[in-house]
């Protein structure tokens, strides 16, 4: 089941809806977000930085997870977070902070991993890119850089390299308001807008700008199409405008050079997109408090959600497991939430003792089809403790996935067998209906 | 007689053997008549065989009638002055038909490349001029490597031939080669360095000719610059791609080749400090440094100093430590530091001083490079941290103006290693240093591309590159440099006011920069709020009541976007600077590009919580309070105004603020601080279309029923009326469009609060009354002065109403109020004396206009006929006696009174109409 969420800057929680059918779901409390800093952490759980009044020393992360509305566990990191993001598999957390700093926290075990320092100034929005290898921070002074994790963490080439970056994008001049990225990995292009009214269009693997459009109004919120024909930029005069990647577009037109044309019907700034790859649909949020579903090839809005009356800040597009989807058993709840709770909340100060031994990562080989993944050498020892003394969360994830995984298989099988009794059936069935013709002409 | 006798008979005699024809002078004898006629005549000789050369007709011939095929031939002719014609030949040729050359570029070069090596010097310099300017240039866009593979054999072969003149010619030639197509160095490197490195060391011809020496050092030059450096270049393609996704084009790359020469570079650069070491004795015996030895010590050096960047910065596989090596630091450190500073034995003239501060300074870039690789002695080191100050300073430069241009041109040379030094230096030092770049960076000439490079250094030393270059705020000394140099700025932006665009933008890139960066810096944060005193100069200043604008409002759009950007990150804009911006905002030749780009950065500052609250919301006021409209008065809205007015940009200013503060924050709160805000604004009488945005701020923050305060009720009470008359009289009443955008905002508010609309009416019957109407200096109306006018704008404003369905609902409940206005205006008409007859006639007829055309549009006019019951007869008779026109008023009111059920009051005004007619 593919859910929205949204969050919103004032208090209105996170609304939750079925995006198929548009009936509207549990709705988280509590929630003031601000733009970007709403997360599904592997889709196991949603993680939301919450705002703060601006004095406020430390920042404010919370968790829920999907079966309760309140939320479940509260951290408390050493300054504001803004921007949140967690890499596909939804084993880390980064959060990037007021100052320019970015965390990198493992999920499992709450560690604050690594701590660096990023930008000038605050941090807007932090993406990862497909193969979660490389993180892209945007910031309020302008910049732009691309983050390889393995150079984070690799302590030999941090100290021969004269910066940590791989590549510093200055070219805007004002805050940068959202990045997104299109596919490839390090072959990708990545389209970052900002206050400057500008979207300038980015390589990664030749760390060169690639294209600046130019567009009528501030751009708060982008998304790329699939096929990276077109991005979607939303506006601060409300309409969402639809920007040439590769095809090009005549000059003399009404917005400018790049800009093919747009979709409107509000007149209220928009202030974030998401793209739904599986139906093709285009979701904006709204300063009124709307979230409107476009189809992309008609222009026409399909569905809106009303989440509240201030602004949405955050949509999110996120397929909820099978199991999750429907009413839950009681007992099944129950031990939810006690391998809920086993998620410890993030650590405020990198624990210097323990790093120097085990900040090792582990590469899991891949199993099946899954991507590598990475996880820390410690938190893999600690699993395997588990698995020995058998009985622990991820012991019992572990099964569970088995089990589902043994689960699928007799299904696949039991429709197997469905489909061939069936056939035996039908050819049974015509068998005895051609044979009493041929007998009936056989008595003729 | 006898003798002539004999003579004749001799004659005679002759004349039987040979005989004598007697002719007459000057006349022929006719031909005799079987004559054969010999002559033979032709008009041409006819030889096919021959026609080829003689006949060029259709071709393309020089001037001395040759063609190319017979020009290339007589290029090899054994006489050295039979092949420079031809060579003329060809260039006459060629500027005559190009088209020419084009077909037979490859012939001509495959014959004409012979004539490199010639014995003879004018068929060289001849050939050399032909390649310069023909040929090269007409073949410069077609495929030069084949091209230039033709030539470069031949040139080798020059280059190794013996008679040295030829050599020198045949360096001259790649010289051209190379300015022509660059890559062709890369291809052939190691052997043109070996040849340049064979002929470096006959030291005996460059002694005697300095003039053939110099073209070849420059030839060198010209190379070696041509090496691969990986020194920060700018690099701008900025949108350049037309396709995102498209395969970029495999480009070659020149780098490859070059790892391999640095051994014959290395060999070459010992050999050159050879040539420099042979130069400096003949300086000293020499009286006076002339122009050709500077040149050519100059290229010396300057070639030194590009290889030495190689070896350091260069793209090879070699570390420069490893190419440094014993032999070549020595060398260089004995030979050519070691003399350092080079100075005049003999001083004599001005301009001498200036060649040697050149020299000087190449060297000193020489060892700058070389610094952390020789390892000077402390010394040593101090003799060029000596001639460095100096330099700076412009000491050792002549004060004549030669001397200070020459000066401005070479200091740029030591500039970038003033951050390297200014970081590793100790107090000391680095303080003499960095005070002699700051009086450098001071005392430049703002336009000067020395100011430029002193700029960019300064970006280096405040906006570090990945590496911090200074220890944090203990280095006290560097501190109070970066404040002087920041502090510098915004002077320098006023200083260069718009004659230097570039300029400008480059320094308003600097800030930019520093307040991005300044935000991790707790001293640049400091400072850079602090040039916000200084930068209000730049957008705009008040002196004594007079507004000066600065050099903002006269830039291109890029700096003036730029300068905009910089407003954003101060973290607390401060109201000097906000004023001064908020002027160039209310000047009218600001373009609305960036008028609204100023709303919105600003806007987004605020955001970012960098602007007060109170401060934010009294410049929005500001802007919606005193924008001037052109033209001023709201009546002419033609199409063909549309240009010189703006009206536009100020209707979207007040949907663009409007917007902004429904976003500040909880509307309620907000709306209490702006009402109390425009309310005082309002009840100064600003123009109309000012009101009309404010009142439209108003109702789109305001709720229903009406956020409003007992206070502010009153007050728009007392404004209101005279406000709705003015827009109703200066409006045209076909002109919908635009009065319903003024009186709308109005509407919403009698919507929203119906005692505010039982106030205005009060108000307006108070008007009618003939003590306020006697008084012409009421001011609660702007146009609408004079009692005729203002029953006008009554009637046509009850009309307006009337046509809302909305307010004519709320209305409905103010019968009395409407009444009584009525009344007034009734009883106005009947004690009017002071009315003439003109005047009582405009009046009639233009209360005639005004009440005759709503009505076509009104349905009910029949059913407020028939309803009209016993009034029916005097309205004929009225109709009878006042013509046609009135009965079409008395038609037209109909309907109003009708719904009013107000028939008293109606008759009431009809008699006195009436009695006013008879």
């Amino acid at each position: 089941m593919n859910v929205v969420l949204a969050s919103s800057s004032i208090e209105g929680g996170i609304g939750c809806w079925d995006l198929q059918t548009g009936a509207e779901q549990l709705r988280y409390k509590t929630c003031a977000s601000p733009p970007h800093g709403l997360a599904s952490i592997g889709c196991r759980f949603l993680a939301c930085s919450q705002l703060r009044d601006p004095s406020a020393a430390s920042g404010h992360v919370l968790y829920w997870s999907w079966s309760k509305p309140q939320a479940q566990v509260k951290s408390f990191p050493a300054e504001p977070i803004k921007p949140l993001a967690a890499n596909s598999e939804g084993s880390y957390i980064v959060g990037g902070g007021s100052s320019g700093d970015i965390y990198f926290w493992e999920v499992a075990t709450g560690r604050l991993l690594k701590k660096w320092h990023a930008h000038y100034r605050a941090v807007t929005c932090l993406v990862f890119s497909d193969d979660d290898s490389l993180l892209i921070s945007g910031s309020e002074d302008g910049c732009v850089r691309v983050w390889s994790l393995f150079m984070i963490f690799d302590e030999v080439r941090k100290q021969q390299a004269s910066h940590l970056y791989e590549y510093s994008f200055t070219e805007h001049t004002l805050r940068v308001t959202d990045i997104v990225m299109g596919y490839g990995g390090g072959n990708a292009v990545i389209v970052s807008a900002s206050e400057d009214r500008t979207c300038k269009v980015w390589s990664l693997s030749r760390g060169r700008l690639l294209r600046n459009v130019v567009f009528p109004s501030i751009i708060d919120a982008i998304a790329i199409d699939p096929g990276e024909h077109v991005f979607y930029a939303g506006g601060r005069d409300g309409k969402i405008y639809i920007a040439a990647l590769n095809v090009e577009s005549s000059p003399s037109n009404n917005y400018g050079l790049h800009i093919i044309g747009s979709l409107t019907d509000q007149s209220k700034p928009v202030t974030c997109l998401a793209y739904s790859a599986e139906r093709n649909l285009l979701l904006s949020g709204s300063e009124d408090g709307m979230i409107r579903v476009w189809d992309v090839k008609t222009k026409k809005i399909l569905r809106m959600f009303r989440h509240s009356k201030g602004p949405v800040n955050n949509i999110l597009i996120v397929r909820l497991p099978y199991l999750l989807s429907r009413a839950e058993p009681k007992v099944q709840a129950s031990s939810r939430r006690n391998d809920f709770s086993l998620h410890p909340p993030l650590e405020k100060y990198a624990n210097s003792s323990d790093e120097d031994m085990d900040n090792k990562a582990i590469i899991t080989l891949p199993d099946t089809i899954d991507l590598p993944s990475y996880l820390s050498s410690q938190l893999i020892n600690d699993h395997i403790k588990q698995l020995q003394q058998q009985g622990s969360s991820a012991a019992a994830e572990m099964e569970v996935k088995r089990l589902k995984l043994v689960g699928q298989r007799s299904m696949e099988m039991f429709q197997q067998l469905k489909k061939v009794y069936d056939k035996l059936q039908e050819f049974c069935v015509n068998e005895l209906l051609d044979g009493q013709p041929i007998e009936g002409s056989k008595g003729n | 007689m006898v003798r002539s006798k004999a003579s004749s008979k001799k004659q005679q005699k002759k004349g039987i053997d040979f005989k004598k024809i007697k002719r007459k002078l000057g006349r022929k004898l006719p031909p005799p008549k079987n004559a054969t006629n010999t002559e033979i005549k032709s008009k041409a000789i006819v030889l096919p065989e021959q026609s080829v050369a003689t006949n060029k007709e259709g071709l393309a011939v020089s001037k001395k009638g040759l063609t190319l095929k017979e020009l290339l031939q007589q290029t090899s002719h054994h006489n050295a002055k039979v092949r420079r014609d031809a060579l003329m030949g060809i260039k006459d040729l060629v500027i005559n038909h190009p088209a020419e050359l084009r077909h037979h570029r490859y012939a001509v070069i495959e014959k004409l490349r012979e004539r490199i090596s010639d014995d003879d010097k004018v068929v060289r310099e001849a050939l050399y001029q032909l390649f310069k300017s023909e040929i090269f240039p007409g073949c410069a866009e077609d495929n030069q490597g084949l091209f230039i593979s033709l030539l470069m054999n031949y040139i080798f072969n020059a280059m190794t031939n013996l008679a040295i003149d030829i050599r020198l010619m045949a360096f001259k030639f790649f010289d051209l080669v190379v300015q022509y197509y660059p890559p062709c160095f890369s291809l052939y490197a190691e052997k043109i360095l070996q040849s340049y490195e064979d002929i470096l060391r006959k030291n005996q011809f460059y002694l005697e000719d300095k003039g053939k020496l110099k073209t070849t050092l420059s030839g060198l030059v010209r190379c070696l610059s041509l090496l691969p450096s990986k020194k920060p270049e700018s690099e701008k393609c900025v949108s350049g791609d037309r396709i995102i996704h498209a395969f970029e084009p495999d480009t070659p790359t020149a780098n490859t080749g070059f790892s391999t020469i640095i051994k014959k570079l290395k060999e070459l650069v010992l050999v050159l400090i050879n040539c420099f070491q042979d130069f400096i004795p003949l300086l000293n015996s020499m009286p006076q440094l002339d122009v050709l030895s500077f040149d050519c010590i100059l290229s010396m050096l300057q070639s030194i100093d590009i290889a030495v960047r190689f070896f350091i910065y260069g793209i090879h596989e070699e570390t420069p430590e490893s190419i440094c090596d014993q032999t070549l630091s020595s060398a260089l450190s004995k030979k050519l530091l070691g003399v350092f500073p080079l100075y005049p034995k003999h001083h004599l003239s001005v301009k001498e001083d200036d060649r040697y501060f050149i020299l000087n300074v190449v060297i000193a870039a020489i060892f700058l490079h070389l610094r952390e690789l020789v390892c000077p002695s402390t010394n040593v080191f101090e003799k060029f941290l000596e001639f460095i100050e100096n330099a700076l300073l412009g000491t050792i430069c002549s004060s004549s103006r030669s001397g200070k241009a020459t000066w401005e041109k070479h200091i740029p040379l030591l500039l970038p290693f003033i951050p390297k030094l200014a970081s590793e230096l100790e107090t000391g030092w680095q303080s003499r240093i960095l005070e002699s770049f700051t009086r450098t960076f001071k005392d430049c000439n703002p336009e000067s591309s020395l100011k430029l490079a002193c700029l960019s250094m300064i970006e280096e030393m405040l906006i570090p590159r990945g590496y911090m270059h200074f220890s944090k705020a203990s280095d006290t000394v560097v501190l109070d440099y970066q404040t002087v140099w920041i502090r510098e700025l915004p002077l320098l932006l006023s200083l260069l006011g718009d004659k230097q665009p570039s300029s400008s933008q480059v320094v308003l890139c600097l800030l930019l920069r520093l307040g991005q960066f300044s935000g991790s810096n707790p001293f640049l944060f400091g400072e850079y709020e602090n040039i916000q005193f200084t930068l209000s100069e730049f957008y705009s200043t008040c002196q004594e009541g007079n507004l000066y604008y600065g050099p903002f409002m006269r830039l291109p759009r890029d700096c003036q976007e730029l300068s905009i950007c910089c407003l954003y990150y101060f973290s607390n804009l401060n109201v000097l600077l906000l004023k001064s911006v908020t002027f160039c905002c209310l000047c009218s030749e600001l373009e609305p590009f960036i008028f609204f780009r100023i709303i919105e950065v600003l806007h987004a500052a605020y955001k970012a919580g960098h602007i007060q609250i109170a401060d934010h919301i009294s410049f929005f006021m500001t802007l919606l309070s005193r924008f001037k409209i052109l033209p001023e008065n709201i009546c002419p809205v033609r199409e063909s105004d549309v240009k010189v007015s703006n009206h536009g940009t100020f209707k979207s200013l007040t949907t663009m603020l409007s917007s902004y503060l429904s976003q500040i924050g909880d509307s309620s709160v907000v709306f209490h601080i702006v009402e109390k805000a425009i309310l005082g604004l309002i009840l100064l009488q600003p123009p109309l279309e000012n009101a009309c945005a404010m009142l439209r701020v108003l109702i789109v923050l305001d709720s229903k029923p009406t956020r409003l305060s007992e206070q502010s009720i009153i007050a728009l009470s007392n404004f209101l009326p005279g406000y709705l008359m003015d827009v109703v009289h200066c409006i045209p009443e076909d002109d919908v469009q635009t009065w319903r955008y003024y009186i709308l905002p109005c509407f919403f508010m009698f919507d929203r609060s119906s005692k505010l609309l039982k106030l205005v009416l009060d108000v307006i019957g108070s008007f009618l009354t003939d003590s306020n109407l006697s008084l012409p200096s009421d001011t609660s109306t702007r146009y609408a002065t004079d009692s005729l006018s203002r029953i006008n704008a009554t009637i046509s404003l009850l009309l307006l109403i009337y046509k809302d369905v909305k307010v004519q609902k709320i209305i409905s409940s103010f019968r009395t109020e409407i009444g009584s206005i009525l009344q007034s205006i009734a009883s106005l008409q009947s004690s009017e004396v002071k009315m003439t007859l003109e005047e009582r006639h405009r009046f009639q007829s233009s209360v005639l206009e005004k009440t005759f055309s709503p009505c076509e549009d009104g349905g009910e006019q029949p059913r407020g006929r028939s309803s009209f019951g016993g009034n029916i007869e005097k309205i004929q008779g009225l109709a009878n006696s006042g013509g046609n026109c009135l009965s079409q008023i008395l038609q037209n009111c109909n309907g109003i009174f009708e719904r009013e059920k107000g028939v008293q009051e109606f008759v009431h005004y009809i008699t006195l109409l009436e009695h006013h007619v008879k």
